[in-house]
């Protein structure tokens, strides 16, 4: 397997609401209830353009809820969810033609093969036929799926079924690519690939929201950090920002364990607002 | 043509694309891996409609010759308006539950949504979807029919007859179909919350008010067959049915203006279906644009356990209803009043009641009934359509009843008894064809949670069979006691009845378990969809020879003798001998149904990897 740096095309990249896109991904004060469980509580974020940001915290912290409205799935009881520009309300439609989402248990249709549903990922994005079937030998290639891709989707395996959906999420050329627990399942030959094309894409331009547990990912990646608890961002910021406020250095999994522990035995009375990345603060 | 429309139209070009490309695909496997399976589901398919064709025959021969019954007549027309409306409720009920679980809780469905995609078109996709999954049967059952009476009717219907049926057919389920889906999305984007409660409410409604409809029409009917014009005045009383704006009323006239050689009228009918059809599609697919999205997320937004009601006598009785249905939700009122009930277990006042009913059975096998039981009570698409089943078969019986207090059924008193004998044997097919067959199925991926528990894989077969046979028989045995009580049977016929019931629930739930267990289905999650598949189809063709041949060796000899001709033309002891004989017989085949599929379903459950 190989990266194809090639694959990332300028002409056809999809382009953000320029009027408000300031930031590929905004949240403020995003609200959402399920009955009368708070799920997320007031949570405000601010991602740019080419941005890694890595989304962390414990079970049931809120982090697929935040996604899920992130992709339109859910609306927010209060606050909005702006991406790329759109309201994901009002203008979901325009906004998901930029966006990409990778679930925790993707889904694909068992009765067609990885080609198959390649093809309708394209159709569906509308992109031009003749360049669609170019991405598709570029994904093909980019994630060694050519042994298997002709068979039906419902023959594979477990890391076949994730490189596949992975292919299908990086077809179109997404502007944003949001990821939840992106590891599950690869093998660690397939874990490294799948580190390097999210870094290309950040290159390229695209922003990636990654909600991890893999702490180690979220080091080697993440330009950005949240941790979530409760519903609330407890930390944004760097590893740097993150340790300062947990007021110790060691590394991202102490640093993690001491925020969240901390959260559990006080409720922060203000919530933390994620600001926009600033250039001393890009190296981890 | 706008980007948007053109956008709008390549979409639902792709979902054909993408439809067609998994049958295709479909296809080819099951023909590469089981021709046989193929063959079975045709062979199946042709020997029920082949059944209904010749039956159909016979009975329109007989009607008209026998009884001089003139089948292009009012008295014709008013039997296919009941038949039509009929279907018609049928399949508002079963679109609407279908197309609730594929538009709200489907995997697919949350993968579409994260896509470009306008709401209508994923709807429509499903619409599609749901009308041919809750059609099909419609159309199996209902051709055989009317080809039939095309044949019997004078001397035989035009060609044009038969040419328009499939399309009085497709134009007719838009109707029904849209309809179900309109109170679908209507149900699930405005009373979200509460809407099990409101699905039980809603039924309960419906069948009040159907009751107190014929308690009303039951004084005015009392003279109903003494008076001569009796026909005119049964047109009368069901008027609603034959009315002009009910769309049932539509096909039913158009095919018999078919058969009549009145092709203008036969137009005129087809062109108002398919008007009213489409307008109605499209009125639903416009309201799938501006509610399924928020549907969606009402649905997703509102799945805790813990429920909250407001302080009105509504909701509070709304509460005390969900309460003493699961026992595991806990109700808060604004008052203070709050009701909980073993939040931590999840056991509720009926799972113990289950408990301790089983009492003779091992911990084990009470432990997998009451968890199926659980899942069963909490899911209305489930229990929902068990309350409609009884409710339509005890509406069925009180009608007997009032024919029987006229005078009029007294001399079909046996007749009546045996008829109602297997209407409920076959309520019992349909209920464990629908709800036992899929039952093991459903545990699908989540299978190997099961699989690996510390005990024997018998143990899972045992536990679904005992959970069915004792729901057939409560409701089975409850059914024929109350029919028989009406209609003033002799003792000894209600017991050999309730023999024959006991025979038919366990054998049925033996057979529709161990077939589950033969072929299951992991890969589908909906129920209904289990059901009408391969397996389901040959569980429910074999669960109605079973019921035939229960009933005719165990209750039909019995029946048969209580006529008194047919019991002087025989010696007795001979009678005695075919009573007794019939009775062990009938005995044995439904231990054969089911003791060899339960044995082949464990062997098949001991090898099953996952």
């Amino acid at each position: 397997m190989r990266v194809r740096k090639s694959s990332c095309s300028a002409r056809n990249y999809p382009r953000a609401n320029s009027e408000n896109a300031s930031a590929m991904i905004e949240l403020a004060h995003v609200t959402k209830k399920f009955g009368a469980k708070m799920a997320v509580d007031d949570l405000s974020l601010h991602i740019e353009a080419g941005e890694v940001f890595a989304f962390l915290g414990p079970n049931g912290a809120g982090k697929t809820t935040t996604i899920k409205m992130m992709c339109g799935l859910l609306f927010p009881s209060a606050g909005t969810v702006r991406m790329a520009g759109f309201d994901m309300k009002s203008d979901s439609e325009k906004a998901r033609r930029l966006i990409s989402y990778v679930p925790d248990q993707p889904f694909l249709y068992e009765k067609l093969t990885g080609r198959e549903v390649m093809q309708f990922i394209a159709d569906m994005y509308g992109m031009e036929p003749a360049h669609g079937r170019q991405r598709i030998e570029d994904m093909i290639d980019t994630f060694g799926l050519r042994e298997f891709v002709d068979d039906l989707t419902e023959r594979y395996s477990h890391g076949m079924r994730q490189r596949t959906v992975f292919a299908c999420a990086l077809l179109h050329e997404p502007s944003v690519l949001i990821v939840d627990e992106p590891t599950v399942g690869l093998d660690p030959r397939s874990v490294r690939l799948l580190k390097d094309l999210l870094r290309l894409e950040a290159q390229r331009g695209a922003t990636v929201f990654l909600s991890t547990h893999s702490l180690d990912i979220a080091q080697e990646l993440a330009d950005r950090i949240g941790v979530v608890a409760s519903g609330r961002l407890i930390s944004c910021g760097t590893l740097n920002t993150l340790r300062q406020q947990a007021a110790m250095d060691g590394s991202l999994e102490e640093v993690f364990l001491k925020l969240t522990e901390e959260s559990r035995s006080e409720s922060p009375t203000e919530p933390v607002t994620g600001p926009p990345l600033s250039a001393p603060e890009t190296a981890l | 043509m706008s980007t948007t429309s053109n956008a709008t139209i390549h979409q639902g070009m792709l979902f054909q694309w993408l439809r067609w490309r998994m049958l295709r695909n479909a296809t080819r496997v099951v023909m590469n891996q089981s021709r046989l399976r193929v063959f079975t589901i045709f062979l199946c398919s042709a020997f029920i409609w082949g059944s209904l064709f010749a039956i159909s025959l016979f009975g329109f021969r007989e009607l008209r010759i026998r009884w001089d019954f003139p089948l292009d007549g009012s008295l014709m027309g008013l039997v296919f308006d009941v038949l039509f409306v009929s279907l018609s409720a049928l399949l508002i009920f079963s679109t609407g539950i279908i197309l609730y679980s594929s538009l709200f809780s489907s995997a697919e469905t949350s993968f579409l949504l994260s896509l470009p995609v306008s709401p209508d078109q994923i709807f429509a996709y499903k619409f599609q979807g749901a009308i041919a999954f809750s059609s099909w049967a419609f159309v199996l059952l209902a051709s055989p029919v009317l080809i039939a009476y095309g044949i019997r009717v004078n001397d035989g219907a035009p060609w044009y007859f038969y040419a328009v049926l499939p399309l009085f057919f497709f134009g007719f389920v838009l109707l029904p179909g849209s309809l179900g889906a309109l109170i679908c999305l209507l149900l699930v984007r405005f009373v979200p919350r509460n809407r099990k409660q409101i699905l039980l409410l809603t039924v309960a409604v419906v069948a009040v008010l159907l009751g107190l409809w014929l308690a009303r029409r039951l004084p005015s009917m009392r003279d109903l067959f003494a008076s001569r014009d009796w026909v005119d005045q049964l047109l009368d009383e069901i008027s609603l049915v034959r009315s002009p704006f009910v769309p049932a009323h539509w096909i039913a006239d158009g095919l018999q203006a078919a058969a009549k050689r009145e092709p203008s009228h036969m137009l005129f009918r087809l062109a108002l279906i398919w008007a009213n059809g489409l307008f109605l599609y499209v009125v639903t697919a416009w309201t799938a644009s501006k509610l399924y999205r928020p549907a969606y997320n009402r649905i997703a937004s509102g799945s805790s356990l813990a429920r909250e009601f407001s302080d009105s006598w509504l909701s509070k009785w709304l509460g005390l209803f969900t309460y003493a249905l699961s026992g595991v939700w806990v109700v808060h009122f604004p008052s203070g009043a709050r009701v909980q009930y073993h939040p931590g277990t999840g056991e509720g006042r009926l799972d113990r009641a289950v408990n301790r009913l089983l009492f003779f059975l091992d911990a084990p096998t009470r432990l997998m009934i009451v968890k199926d039981f659980r899942t069963f009570r909490r899911d209305p698409a489930q229990w929902a359509q068990v309350v409609i089943f009884i409710c339509l078969i005890v509406l069925y019986f009180s009608n007997v009843k009032w024919f029987y207090e006229q005078e009029i059924g007294k001399p079909f008193q046996n007749g009546i008894s045996l008829l109602n004998l297997v209407a409920t044997c076959f309520l019992m097919c349909a209920y464990t064809g629908r709800f036992v067959f899929p039952m093991l199925s459903l545990e699908g991926r989540k299978f190997w949670i099961l699989g690996l528990l510390p005990l024997p894989r018998q143990t899972l077969l045992w536990g679904k069979f005992a959970f069915s046979a004792v729901g057939c028989l409560l409701v089975g045995e409850f059914l024929v006691l109350f029919s028989n009580l009406m209609l003033q049977t002799p003792m000894h016929i209600i017991a050999v009845q309730m023999a024959t019931m006991v025979v038919v629930a366990v054998g049925l739930s033996g057979l529709s378990v161990g077939l589950g267990a033969c072929i299951p289905n992991f890969r589908e999650s909906d129920p209904s969809k289990i059901a009408v598949g391969f397996g389901g189809t040959l569980n429910l063709v074999a669960g109605l020879l079973m019921v035939i041949l229960v009933v005719g060796l165990m209750a039909g000899p019995w029946h048969y003798f209580l006529m008194a001709r047919a019991a002087a033309a025989i010696d007795p002891d001979y009678r005695a001998l075919i009573e007794a004989g019939g009775f062990i017989a009938g005995m044995i085949v439904g231990l054969l149904a089911t003791i060899v599929p339960l044995r082949a379903g464990a062997r098949a459950l001991v090898r099953m990897e996952f």
